[in-house]
């Protein structure tokens, strides 16, 4: 369990997003851009780093019959938080992700990391932990906007990334762009999943043989 | 039992409260301070040509908020107001600038949240121009009698978003009538052309100043 | 009371804006809860309940006690509006867990952990903080919560429906489960795109 396998397990193995299947409404409304994918990246990291914090500081005051109640309460501060410091210093940016930023709070892994880490783990495991979901999290966000936008938009963050006879297909900027591109993502990410599985398989397979064949030798 | 364990939760949010009321009174002046710079901002461009340089404020009986805009010389050169109409997906905004006939000066959206790639062209500048070109079309254009040309107006909707489009021109065109409604109910003096309440108390002022002996 | 702007609502949070399939809204519960098609509809009946509950408080508590124009005590207090909506949507879904426990137990094994996930439906918060964003009366945020919710059952059955079927098609197997879930969400979403035609004069 050491500091740097907590924070690497968020970013591929226990990706939140393409292996458990956890925020997944703001990764398919805000991932319509780049600019905004990062934003809302950003944003949903701190807030999972600090009331990781929070949480795993607290663990052993809180009753464990209102501790669903209390982490609640800690996350929608934080949220809170990043909703006035926004709105006061990124106003373009808070105009455009929308009602995603309070729907942080409802974003499963945070509560789900609350739960499952934060609240059985120290200060800085759990923050650990946050930080790597948090950005694994955001990569995955990063993927699929990059593919909505280039293929919706013909520009990447804003930058027009495409030749110019290239006519953008209006469709992945719009709900079933995103529906579509997850649902291509996910089956990319078990396909290659499938694949090293049955490498593994092949490994031991052929590991055995040799064990075997040494043996009767 | 139970009332200790809600008393503790009730403690903890007001705890988590207190910190955010902390935190409220630095950030809520500069949202504020944004919202308003970003409204003048809008005023001063919808108004540009024709050469306006000061606004007044003037709130209606029935609460409607506008700006008479005047020139450098206080003369009254036309009016500013925010149209509001209900688009696809969100109320879209729209700050809007009539000269004194009622006709559109320019205007500018502030705020819309409609579909991407087709309500969202209401803002799309072309290549090398400074304003959005659906909103060009409206300039010099009677306010009052806007619609879009499936309504039997001259407005050219854009393609594929009627409806933002009807919501830009029809609110625009309320917002016309309800200022020009207040305008005529304005406290303005008969016989004398309309000055800024400034410049007239300048020259109230001036002239009593004269009478004296 | 103006019925045709209530229509307008009804139709725009079940067809037009539907809160899944265009808003994006209750993404979570909904590839989760949507395998069959009895769990799918007593889902979708206690998600209608919690929104219209929900944003019927949540009004209440916005315009008496945080909006300063209207509020008892006129002080600004709109920054706490999130805390104070999930903590209401929690407390809620408590009551509900414990009145289907008692009134319907075979549901309440049926639905299982994604009752007090309901919590966490973005759906409902959603709903919530739109009603207010619109600046919405009393009657019109119930109208849209209830409309938002019978949206949400409509995709959830839909989506049910279909992957009842899908079990003895014939799916590559990278596709099988969640990935073939979303991209007949997305061909769904596609088909709700053509109610954007629809206009009320």
């Amino acid at each position: 369990m050491s500091v740097r396998s907590e924070f690497t397990k968020g970013l591929i193995k226990e990706n939140p997003v393409l292996r458990l299947a956890l925020g997944l409404c703001p990764s398919l409304a805000v991932s319509s851009s780049v600019e905004n994918a990062i934003g809302m990246g950003i944003s949903a990291t701190f807030v999972l780093v600090m009331s990781n914090l929070l949480i795993s500081l607290v663990r052993k005051g809180v009753p464990s019959k209102i501790r669903i109640p209390v982490y609640i309460v800690i996350i929608a501060a934080f949220v809170s938080i990043v909703e006035m410091v926004m709105a006061a210093y990124q106003p373009d940016l808070f105009r455009a992700l929308g009602i995603f930023v309070p729907l942080i709070v409802v974003n499963c892994i945070i509560l789900g990391r609350a739960e499952a880490f934060a609240s059985k783990n120290t200060p800085l495991l759990s923050v650990v932990d946050g930080f790597g979901m948090g950005v694994g999290f955001t990569l995955a966000l990063l993927v699929i906007a990059t593919v909505r936008e280039i293929l919706g938009n013909g520009t990447w963050y804003g930058i027009s990334v495409t030749p110019s006879g290239f006519e953008p297909v209006l469709l992945m900027m719009l709900a079933p762009g995103a529906f579509l591109t997850m649902g291509l993502v996910l089956g990319f990410v078990n396909w290659m999943d499938q694949r090293k599985a049955e490498r593994d398989k092949m490994e031991s397979v052929v590991k055995a043989g040799f064990a075997r064949s040494r043996k009767e030798a | 039992m139970i009332l200790r364990l809600g008393l503790l939760l009730m403690l903890i949010a007001a705890l988590a409260s207190g910190g955010l009321a902390l935190l409220n009174t630095q950030t809520a002046p500069v949202i504020a301070e944004n919202k308003a710079r970003e409204q003048e901002q809008a005023r001063t461009e919808v108004m540009r040509s024709l050469g306006v340089t000061r606004f007044e404020k003037r709130v209606a009986d029935d609460g409607l908020v506008y700006y008479r805009a005047f020139d450098e010389r206080g003369v009254l050169i036309g009016y500013v107001t925010v149209a509001r109409g209900k688009g696809y997906s969100s109320t879209v905004e729209t700050v809007a600038g009539y000269d004194t006939t009622f006709h559109v000066a320019g205007l500018k959206i502030t705020f819309q949240q409609e579909t991407p790639g087709l309500g969202t062209k209401s803002q799309e500048i072309r290549k090398g121009e400074t304003t959005p070109w659906f909103l060009q079309q409206f300039a010099g254009k009677d306010a009052t009698t806007l619609a879009v040309k499936k309504d039997r107006g001259d407005i050219d909707a854009i393609t594929g978003a009627t409806i933002t489009s009807r919501a830009v021109t029809n609110s625009v065109r309320e917002a016309a009538l309800k200022v020009k409604d207040a305008v005529a109910h304005e406290p303005v003096p008969i016989g004398q052309p309309a000055l800024s309440d400034t410049l007239a108390a300048e020259i109230g002022s001036a002239a009593s100043r004269e009478e004296q002996p | 009371m103006d019925l045709s702007n209530l229509l307008v609502i009804v139709v725009g949070s079940i067809l037009i804006n539907n809160f899944v399939l265009a808003r994006f809204l209750g993404i979570c519960p909904y590839i989760g809860v949507s395998k069959k098609l009895s769990s799918a509809i007593g889902m979708g009946m206690a998600v209608i309940f919690v929104m219209t509950l929900a944003s019927l408080a949540s009004w209440l508590i916005y315009y008496y006690l945080l909006d300063p124009a209207t509020s008892v005590w006129g002080v600004d207090l709109t920054f706490l509006r999130t805390i104070a909506f999930i903590l209401v949507i929690a407390s809620l879904v408590q009551f509900v867990e414990m009145v289907i426990q008692k009134l319907a137990p075979a549901l309440y094994q049926a639905l299982g952990i994604y009752l007090p996930l309901i919590t966490t439906n973005c759906a409902v918060l959603g709903v919530a903080v739109l009603n207010i964003d619109e600046s919405y009366t009393l009657i019109e945020s119930l109208v849209n919560a209830a409309s938002a919710g019978v949206g949400f059952t409509l995709a959830l059955i839909l989506m049910a429906g279909i992957r009842e079927r899908l079990d003895t098609a014939d799916i590559p197997k990278p596709l099988q489960g969640v990935p073939i879930a979303f991209l007949m969400a997305g061909l769904m979403a596609i088909a709700f795109l053509g109610f954007s035609g629809l206009s009320f004069g």
